[in-house]
């Protein structure tokens, strides 16, 4: 089961009597020492990796702090900072812009290649490979790098652009209207990832669904509609989450291409950027903590939305 | 409920014929034929489109920086391993000491996800306590919270016990499980070994340490297999976590000492810095080559109905 | 259940022990203080290829003369320095010796951050009348001076030549004829050159904006308002439609690049705004002798310009530093002594200590005399020393090209620029 179908299948197990529920507690005691001790790691984690600094983290966007003098209680000064923040806006907008563009394009586009290499081919997993390797690769300093110079006014594609007598001589990174689409791509790029979840979910989907509408004469399209895409919107909703939470979070790619800065004219200002320019860039940790604490609620309501939506969308089997 | 997933090999469950992708009815093979002509030159020229800017890394790499202006193409006529000199001694220190860096945090963050995320994976899936379910749900809910809430107190945590400028930040928190995500993988994983082998092993007399270390670890292998791997490939390619902890060059990793290596040239110095990114690149690549079986599985497996 | 925990914490523990023995490995051992003069110093600069040898070469005579102090340098490049070192700071691993810029010594010594020099021997009893006071914070001397230096235009004579259009008289140009200039320049030069490379800046504005009577900064905060900088975006504007400077998106690529690899210096622009000192490092990049300009003035009068002198960097140290008493005596030797002086010449400004300036000026190669002379010839043209940005404000040249950028691309007019720059410029200054 899936991260989300785990969530959405937790309650169930509710007890009926009395004496049931006796037993259940009985039962779900057997193990406390053992339990507890084989966990131990992790609720240190928890609670001193976690769950504290997510407090004190609230406690410090109320504050104005330097790192190198003590923080002052400023109360709502920083949230109602960021509402006149313009830069704080433009992070909002390159992010959502960023977020709500690549990652269906790119689940799209993992879909798409999933279903084809579905169809019987010879050296599946040789594309499988092909295509995975960049996911791999993507997150890295050094690709972010090879991006820079590719974009850039004498890269590498307006070098092959050129071979087929185009006359770009765009810097592509260089220019606010283009910028952010070069990290777009760079997020597409890395649809193998995704790709492969939806191909193991594929080969689970049972063919005589397909053997049947093929009987019934159902043509490609509609069976990929009507059996495909339901039996495996669990997994396309997982990747969905997912994959929105993580693209609110990307820094590297955006930091590496306008060198720190989200230039050119904050075209590329990340969310996490900007933060990271205030935090750590302008001594302004109390801001920095606002600023996570929105993209906490943020990230939560687009969560919410999803699971909200996924009733209407999204079909478990049993 | 169709347990569909919690196997270690992507079996069919008994009874349902599922997709068989390798052969054809008789039927389709006409269609087939010209269609699949079609998709394979398709796939290809993806899949060429894809892998180009890596294989163009590769090859630019042993071409002069003004070279790499000039040529889009793959042809190398002279190997120029002066990037590769240069730019290994470009910065403070030789290249190599940057990479027996992240070789340790790499190496650190593997031996604490795998022992911490083992336990707490072997409690959710075989013991029974009060508020596991509590528990459990709080670690999958901790998987979607973005990281950059906490990092700043964290980073004032590690700051006040003067652990920045050293590589405790970016290795203590895989011993306590943080990386939620491979709980979760082994938690999925244990609940398919079948229960019975514990059992047997209780009436052999084996308490729950004897069981985890014995009889659960070997079988584990898979996952933990995948976990590693994983582990590697994005501890070696963080950069974040690195760059606010890691301020003095000598501690430097990979990530951070290309960007720094970035800002010294000034993107000048292009050929060193393609042949450092390879340099950086090619453990990743190792990983990938030898690990992808687990990768696959492992995500798959994670990610299924 | 004995035996289980026993097994399970040994066992976890063991690995967990080993693990943390691989995480205390961070860096080298640093040495320990204490004993007299045995130091391990950190010592922070940016530079360029040059400085950066004179660095690491004056570096290695103080340690041959004082073997009980090792120093490791954490050279760096200027547009990245200050990310660093905020990060430094704030994890209280600031260098122990740092060089310090006017636009950022506010933030730091006033938060407390660097080192009060004289309380443990700074030495600044040579120097030049005037030039100490920019690195008082708060009445603290946290700077010292490294090396004066004045905002100019340099040029390439090569460029000129063959573009066939006359060196000009720097003494009676405006900021008009300098476009015209410029436009002339990129007719003529051929070869995808422009006349003019990165110019607006915020030395540039401070020069404009005083030339109106205002200020970048005042003791009070920001010295200007949206109305003093509109005609500034208009002038930006203007000298791109006249084709004197190059399109937005080269300039863009052009931020963040080291001395050595500007237009300028890889012989793409007849002329670019730097700082005096810089003419010593792109007379070595570009091959040939840089000259030394005024920047313009609006009556076209040379003494009307409002020049000024800066302390091109200053050396400071951390509050925080282990060895305060051997880091000021690395900075002490650094501006004082001859020897350091012999190595680093003029590259960083002409120093402040007069004895030493006597001494070393016959040795200054010819680009430096020309630099020497021509700080000295500007003296007429003076006015009253800027003041030092207060905190929040060394982020000033970043939003200016920030918005400088968004006009040139046609996304902002001036007016909204002007206003949306002077608002972020003010909210800065407010944390």
């Amino acid at each position: 089961m899936s991260v989300i179908s785990e969530l959405s299948h937790i309650h169930v197990e509710h007890p009926q009597s009395d004496e049931d529920r006796r037993a259940q507690r009985k039962a779900a005691g057997r193990d406390n020492k053992a339990g507890y001790l084989f966990l131990l790691p992790w609720l240190v984690g928890l609670f001193v990796i976690t769950i504290g600094p997510l407090l004190a983290s609230l406690y410090l966007s109320f504050t104005d702090y330097s790192l190198i003098e003590a923080p002052q209680w400023i109360g709502v000064h920083n949230y109602t900072r960021m509402l006149g923040d313009e830069r704080l806006h433009q992070a909002l907008k390159v992010t959502f812009i960023y977020v709500f563009v690549s990652v269906p394009l790119q689940l799209a586009l993992a879909l798409a290649i999933a279903v084809l290499l579905n169809q019987g081919m010879r050296g599946l997993s040789f594309y499988r490979s092909v295509f995975y390797l960049p996911s791999m690769l993507g997150a890295s300093v050094a690709i972010a790098v090879l991006w820079r110079q590719m974009f850039g006014t004498d890269g590498l594609i307006n070098q092959v652009l050129r071979l087929f007598g185009v006359d770009a001589h765009t810097g592509w990174i260089s220019d606010p209207r283009y910028a952010l689409s070069t990290l777009i791509l760079l997020h597409i790029w890395q649809f193998g990832s995704p790709m492969v979840i939806f191909l193991a979910g594929l080969r689970q989907i049972p063919a005589m669904y397909y053997e049947a509408a093929a009987v019934d004469g159902a043509p490609r399209w509609r069976r990929f509609t009507k059996i495909t895409l339901p039996l495996l919107s669990p997994i396309i909703f997982f990747n969905l989450v997912l994959q929105i939470i993580g693209a609110f979070q990307s820094f590297t790619q955006a930091f590496i291409v306008s060198n720190g800065t989200g230039a050119p004219s904050d075209s590329t200002l990340f969310y996490t950027l900007y933060l990271y320019q205030r935090g750590f860039g302008q001594f302004e940790m109390g801001y920095a903590a606002a600023m996570a604490w929105l993209l906490v609620v943020i990230i939560a309501a687009f969560t919410a939305i999803n699971f909200y939506a996924s009733k209407y969308w999204v079909f478990y089997d049993d | 409920m169709t347990d569909l997933t919690a196997r270690t090999e992507l079996e069919p469950p008994p009874g349902v014929a599922t997709r068989d992708t390798t052969t054809v009815g008789p039927r389709d093979a006409g269609r087939f034929r010209g269609s699949s002509v079609v998709k394979h030159l398709l796939l290809i020229a993806g899949a060429l489109t894809m892998i180009y800017p890596l294989v163009w890394l590769l090859v630019s790499s042993f071409r002069p920086t003004d070279v790499i202006f000039r040529t889009p193409g793959l042809w190398l006529n002279d190997i120029y391993v002066k990037n590769y000199t240069e730019g290994w001694n470009a910065l403070a220190n030789p290249f190599g000491h940057y990479l027996v860096n992240s070789a340790l945090v790499v190496i650190g963050a593997i031996a604490g996800n795998l022992l911490s995320c083992s336990l707490a994976a072997y409690a959710f899936a075989r013991l029974k306590f009060r508020l596991r379910t509590l528990w459990f749900s709080i670690m999958l809910l901790s998987i979607m919270l973005p990281f950059h809430v906490v990092v700043v107190p964290q980073y004032i945590l590690f700051n006040k016990l003067g652990w920045v400028d050293t590589f405790i930040p970016l290795i203590l928190p895989k011993f306590l499980a943080t990386d939620a995500f491979f709980v979760f993988l082994m938690v999925q994983f244990i609940r398919g070994i079948p229960r019975e082998l514990d059992e047997a092993a209780r009436i052999d007399g084996c308490n729950h340490w004897q069981i985890f270390s014995r009889m659960m670890i070997p079988l584990m292998i898979p996952a933990l297999a995948t976990t590693a791997i994983f582990t590697f490939i994005w501890t070696w390619s963080d950069f974040f976590t690195p760059l606010i902890y890691l301020t003095s060059p000598e501690s430097y990793t990979v990530p951070v000492a290309l960007r720094s290596f970035l800002d010294a040239t000034s993107g000048s110095n292009w050929g060193a810095m393609f042949a450092m990114s390879v340099v950086s690149l090619i453990p990743i690549f190792l990983a990938f080559l030898f690990g992808q079986r687990f990768l696959v599985r492992g995500i798959a497996t994670t990610g299924g109905k | 259940m004995a035996v289980n925990r026993r097994q399970f914490l040994t066992g976890g523990l063991a690995v967990a022990a080993a693990g943390m023995g691989l995480a205390a490995c961070g860096k080298g051992s640093s040495g320990g203080g204490g004993a007299s003069g045995s130091a391990n110093l950190q010592f922070a600069w940016w530079g360029n290829p040059v400085r950066n040898k004179n660095t690491t070469d004056a570096i290695a005579a103080y340690t041959k003369a004082h073997p009980n102090v090792k120093i490791s340098p954490q050279p760096g490049e200027f547009s990245t320095y200050w990310d660093k070192l905020a990060t430094q700071t704030a994890g209280n691993k600031a260098p122990d010796v740092i060089q310090m810029d006017m636009a950022y010594i506010a933030e730091y010594g006033k938060r407390g951050a660097l080192l009060d020099l004289a309380k443990h021997g700074a030495d600044t009893s040579k120097f030049v009348q005037g030039s100490v006071d920019s690195g008082k914070i708060d009445g603290k001397l946290v700077g010292i001076n490294a090396g004066i230096n004045t905002p100019t235009i340099l040029a390439n004579p090569k460029i000129f030549e063959q573009a066939k259009v006359e060196m000009p008289d720097d003494k009676t140009w405006t900021w008009d004829s300098l476009r015209e200039l410029g436009a002339e320049l990129t007719a003529k030069a051929g070869s995808g050159i422009v006349g003019m490379g990165v110019f607006f800046g915020d030395a540039m504005l401070s020069a404009f904006l005083r030339q109106h009577g205002k200020e970048l900064f005042t003791a009070n905060g920001v010295g200007f308002e949206a109305a003093d900088v509109v005609p500034w975006f208009d002038m930006v504007l203007g000298y791109q439609n006249a084709k004197a400077i190059p399109s937005a998106a080269a300039l863009t690529e052009e931020a963040g690049k080291s001395v050595d690899q500007t237009m300028l210096a890889v012989g793409k622009a007849a002329m670019q705004m730097q700082w005096s000192n810089q003419v010593e490092a792109l007379t070595k990049a570009a091959g040939t002798e840089i000259q030394v300009l005024r920047y313009p003035s609006m009556t076209g009068n040379a003494t009307d310009r409002k020049a000024w002198y800066k302390a091109s960097m200053l050396w400071s140290a951390s509050s925080r530093t282990k060895y305060p008493d051997q880091a000021v005596a690395l900075i002490n030797w650094w501006v004082n002594s001859s020897e350091c002086a012999n190595i680093n010449l003029a590259e960083r400004g002409v120093p402040a200590n007069t004895d030493i300036l006597a001494e070393i000026s016959p040795k200054l190669s010819p680009t430096q005399k020309a630099m020497a002379t021509f700080i000295a010839d500007i003296k007429p043209e003076l006015a009253p020393t800027p003041v030092a940005p207060p905190p929040g404000g060394g982020k000033l040249n970043d939003t200016l090209t920030r918005y400088q950028t968004d006009v040139l691309n046609g996304r902002a007019k001036s007016a909204d620029a002007a206003a949306k720059f002077v608002d972020e410029v003010k909210s800065n200054l407010k944390s």
